[in-house]
């Protein structure tokens, strides 16, 4: 589904260039649970974003299925990265004037989903997630694994073939950290791609490949499945 | 998808109160500004915009070929009869004059006396071009016999009561019977002519012996077509004047001007009889500052926003990676700011209801609410809401939606410097304006004081004048002078034509042996008039108190400005002949220095008393000791009454009337301050949200510097520097901006102060001292919280 090769993307401010990502490649296969670590500031999130099609690489190639979309304008990734990426945020990134449902329906609104399949698809996912109850409830009244119940709810309702995962568990208690993760993996299970980025071992270990980095490239890779 | 945005823009709005408060408050205040200044522009206006000739009715204006290059709105009242007859294009032409060149009347009825301030002497054609609508008996028509009167309906009911009008009698100045014959409309706020009591032009001595002489009358004519050529019948009142007048006795020329255009392009025409007389200069004024009120509230909205662009850019960054396009922000930025200006604008209508009162109060106006509900007002809201969403919401919408959704998994601090830098210059830009309006209002204040205090070259305090001019029995007034000099508080009495301040008679004075000439005021008077008005005597004696009247000698007593023009000493000047329309028999008995006889803004002119029997002594001029008191006013009146029965005591006091010629400067004063006011409140509230939002922002930094050991005066020190670095850095803009403008208003008056530098200085503190008091409490506030509370929520 993704293969990428020979990745660079570089960082300059007036004095220094930094190198975020240095000739990364891999590949991630359809239906794969993959994890990236790595300590910080080793290009993870530089990774994602270029992955999520938020930003175009400096250098190598980047192929979405089969498609080659280095080079893509702003508004082509946004097209592609609308019916196929769905994001789930270590802060969750709700937005608070909005209700659960709301939230949820928004990237419906944005793919142009008709109201009246928009209230189906919504209730169904939120269903899915066991927050039903809590439709009406605004961001900020609910705890933190609720939270991440919602955004990973919104980060399927469009039925993306990938979900990227930055630190989904960061903000949580592990009660409520494995709760996400199995959310993810049942996801993963009925079909959905999952490239997870995390420093907990224990999540990394729910995934099928773990690819570490350091200095933007990658050091070791381990097949778990 | 709109829904949705409208959703988020009012949840929005109810989440973050105070800086939505401050927002709505702000362009509220702006809106509500704007709105009060167009309704007022709107009727300035429609003046006179209701008669149905409105595009075929002109006014003949009379321009001096003199040095002063005087316009005039009178003119000789032999203009009327000759354009009428002369001239194909113009159908009808009429003469008004006010009761006896300007002056109140006294109207005698069954009930008792009335002082009127609007009986016009007025030909009949007047009623035909300006379609007077007559309610009871008959019309215009009337005016072309003698003896009859018409009434507006309040003027009927206040002298008449219940009773009909129709076929009383009144009597003017205790010298004429008229009877009433009808009763026309009350002329409506807007418009410039304004009667209460119309008696006939053809009653008149000028009437009956039109001269080219006399230019007294204001006259009115009446074009066939819609789109009269101007500048043709210009010239042909120019032949038919050539054709009439020597050259060399043409000491005008005249022009047209439109109806349309006397309320707002008369302000530099003097001698009219119209006294509800506009300013295309204010109401330009106005427009500017109600446009700089709204723009310093538009900033403070994009301020705000864009202040708080942090939480903004997570915002743009989860919607644009849930797939929304640059577009879909840029609407809902829009939306919001829509929504936004529509609150404000609806609570702008509602402040409107409460300001307007206290406007026209201001600004002497009386714009009725009701011109609020109109379908012009309804699409100046309209496009109000539209330029001000337009205007405030642009910033934040094309920038905000730019963010890039990279932003939201990594936040970055970098383009804060070029908003910061954006709104640290609109923040300039406000209290520039603000400060130009105080420094402004300052010298405006400053120059009315100097106008007050200025030596006039006579004492305008302590002098009350009365009107005399419905006593016509000269054993009467001689009487009624006695009877005041005997009051114990009286120290000098006299009669005159007119005193300064007023117009009195223009004559003009010529230099023997030579073609110049000279405008000049004439004022017929008695030989107390330097007691009464204590002028300084240069040289010989005033007039003198004991005239026979089979004397035909006419003693002049002139100016200093009238021996200069001749050019001789005050002492060589005394028993010279002078050539100014007073006979042959004119000589200077007496030079007084130069004195203010008309506002500040003109020039000292030549001015002159004289006791030839030309003109009617219309006043009784008091001089009195002490304060004036209530009780002084009962025994003037009762002196006043025991001689004159019947008629109305009418007074006025000289310095009073004086502060009447400055009405417009006395206006644009308290306006201006009004604006200021307001300018400073709106760009405050700006202020005042900034500074919680920097406080806010630098929360992490305020907590790890009190750790380290900052006092809470530094911490405050600190948050208010910038602000105050921003107000000097206005400061430094805002004073060339503001002497120049002060430089050109003052350049309005012959005498004017110089604008000193402590204005400035005092601005400046005044600038600063408001900022640092609007900064302060969020300051104090950050300085005092406890630092452990800002690190932990980092």
């Amino acid at each position: 589904m993704i293969q990428i090769k020979e990745l660079e993307k570089y960082y300059k401010t007036e004095e220094v260039q930094t190198i975020a990502l240095n000739k990364l490649s891999f590949e991630v296969k359809e239906g794969e649970f993959v994890a990236i670590m790595g300590p910080s500031g080793c290009g993870k999130s530089t990774l994602l974003n270029i992955l999520g099609l938020l930003d175009d690489p400096d250098g190598g190639s980047f192929k979405f299925n089969g498609e080659e979309v280095a080079g893509y304008n702003e508004r082509k990734r946004a097209q592609l990265r609308k019916h196929n990426v769905g994001f789930v945020f270590q802060s969750f990134n709700l937005i608070d004037e909005l209700t659960v449902f709301e939230n949820v329906e928004l990237p419906l609104i944005y793919t142009g989903v008709k109201p009246a399949e928009r209230k189906k698809r919504v209730e169904e996912v939120l269903e899915k997630m066991q927050i039903m109850h809590r439709r009406n409830h605004f961001p900020q009244q609910l705890s933190g694994g609720q939270q991440q119940r919602v955004a990973v709810a919104r980060a399927v309702v469009n039925n993306p073939k990938l979900i990227l995962a930055d630190e989904p568990t960061g903000n949580l208690d592990s009660v409520n950290g494995n709760e996400v993760m199995d959310l993810l993996i049942d996801l993963n299970e009925a079909g959905t791609t999952i490239i997870m980025v995390t420093h907990s071992e224990h999540d990394a270990k729910y995934s099928h490949r773990i690819i570490r980095m350091l200095d933007g490239q990658k050091v070791t890779e381990n097949i778990l499945v | 998808m709109f829904k949705n945005y409208l959703k988020i823009a009012w949840r929005s709005l109810k989440t973050n109160r105070l800086f939505s408060i401050i927002n709505i408050l702000g362009l509220s205040v702006g809106l509500t500004t704007a709105l009060v200044l167009f309704l007022f522009i709107m009727q300035e206006h429609s003046y006179d915009k209701m008669y149905a000739n409105k595009n075929k009715i002109y006014r003949v204006l009379l321009n001096t070929t003199d040095e002063d290059k005087e316009t005039w709105a009178n003119s000789p009242s032999i203009i009327a009869p000759e354009l009428k007859s002369k001239i194909p294009e113009i159908s009808k032409a009429g003469r008004i004059l006010k009761n006896n060149f300007g002056e109140t009347a006294f109207v005698r009825v069954k009930k008792g006396v009335f002082a009127e301030e609007k009986l016009f002497w007025c030909d009949a054609s007047i009623f035909e071009m300006f379609d007077i609508e007559i309610v009871k008996g008959t019309g215009g028509e009337n005016l072309n016999n003698p003896n009859t009167v018409l009434l507006s309906e309040s003027a009927a009911s206040l002298y008449f009561g219940n009773e009909n009008p129709i076929g009383q009698t009144l009597i003017v100045d205790n010298r004429n019977r008229f009877e009433v014959k009808g009763v026309f409309k009350d002329f409506p706020e807007n418009s410039s002519l304004d009667f209460n009591v119309v008696t006939p032009f053809m009653m008149q001595n000028a009437a009956k012996n039109p001269t080219w002489d006399n230019a007294s009358f204001e006259t009115f004519v009446l074009f066939n077509s819609n789109t009269p050529n101007v500048a043709n019948v210009e010239s042909l009142i120019q032949n038919i004047v050539d054709a009439n007048v020597k050259k060399e006795d043409q000491w005008y020329n005249f022009s047209l001007q439109a109806l349309e255009d006397i309320h707002l392009y008369s302000a530099s025409i003097s001698d009219s009889y119209l006294t509800d007389i506009g300013d295309v200069k204010q109401i330009q004024n106005l427009s500017a500052l109600a446009i700089l009120i709204l723009i310093i509230a538009c900033i403070n909205y994009t301020n705000l926003i864009t202040a708080r662009s942090q939480k903004r850019a997570m915002d743009v960054g989860v919607n644009k990676t849930l797939g929304a396009s640059k577009g879909n922000l840029i609407k809902r930025f829009y939306i919001e700011t829509g929504l936004i200006t529509a609150i404000a604008m609806l609570l702008g209508v509602v402040l409107v209801t409460v300001v307007l009162p206290i406007f026209n109060n201001i600004a002497q106006k009386n714009i009725n609410i009701s011109a609020l509900f109109t379908f012009e007002i309804l699409g100046f809201l309209m496009l109000i809401w539209f330029v001000t969403t337009l205007i405030s919401g642009s910033y934040p919408a094309l920038y905000l939606s730019k963010f890039s959704p990279k932003e939201v998994l990594k936040p970055t601090r970098g383009k804060a410097g070029v908003t910061s830098y954006i709104r640290k210059g609109l923040v300039v830009v406000q209290f520039s304006a603000s400060i130009v309006l105080i420094i402004s209002v300052m010298i405006i204040h400053q120059q009315l004081k100097f106008i007050k205090n200025k030596d006039l070259g006579y004492n305008p305090e302590n002098i009350i004048a009365i009107s005399i001019s419905g006593i016509r029995d000269g054993e009467a007034n001689k009487a009624l002078v006695n009877a005041f000099e005997r009051l114990t508080n009286v120290s000098a009495v006299t009669r005159s034509q007119g005193y300064p301040g007023i117009g009195v008679s223009g004559r003009t004075i010529g230099k023997p042996n030579s073609n110049e000439s000279l405008n000049i005021q004439t004022n017929r008077a008695e030989y107390n008039i330097g007691n009464v008005l204590q002028f300084n005597l240069l040289a010989g004696k005033l007039l003198p108190k004991i005239k026979h009247p089979k004397d035909t000698l006419v003693e002049v007593v002139v100016n200093k400005k009238v021996v200069d023009f001749l050019e001789l000493t005050p002492e060589e000047a005394i028993g010279k002949r002078v050539d100014m329309s007073l006979g042959n028999n004119a000589f200077i008995t007496g030079v007084v220095d130069n004195f203010n006889f008309e506002s500040l803004h003109s020039p000292i002119g030549a001015y002159a008393f004289h006791n030839r029997r030309s003109e009617a002594k219309s006043f009784l001029l008091v001089r009195f000791q002490n304060e004036i008191l209530s009780e002084t006013i009962s025994n003037f009146e009762a002196a006043f009454k025991s001689v004159a029965t019947n008629s109305a005591f009418e007074y006025t006091f000289l310095d009073k009337n004086i502060e009447r010629l400055y009405k417009k400067e006395q206006l644009t004063a308290n306006v201006g301050l009004l604006f200021s006011i307001i300018a400073i409140f709106v760009a405050c509230l700006g202020l005042f949200a900034l500074a919680a939002f920097m406080a806010e922002q630098r929360n992490k930094e305020i907590g790890i510097r009190k750790v380290f050991g900052a006092s809470v005066m530094r911490i405050i020190s600190l948050l208010s520097v910038d602000f105050i670095k921003l107000i000097l850095m206005s400061l430094v803009i805002s004073f060339p901006l503001a002497l120049y403008f002060m430089n050109n208003w003052l350049q309005d008056f012959a005498y004017r102060i110089s604008i000193s530098w402590s204005v400035f200085l005092i601005a400046g503190v005044l600038a600063i001292c408001i900022t640092f008091l609007t900064v302060a409490y969020q300051a104090i506030k950050a300085a005092i919280s406890n630092p452990i509370k800002s690190l932990r929520t980092e």
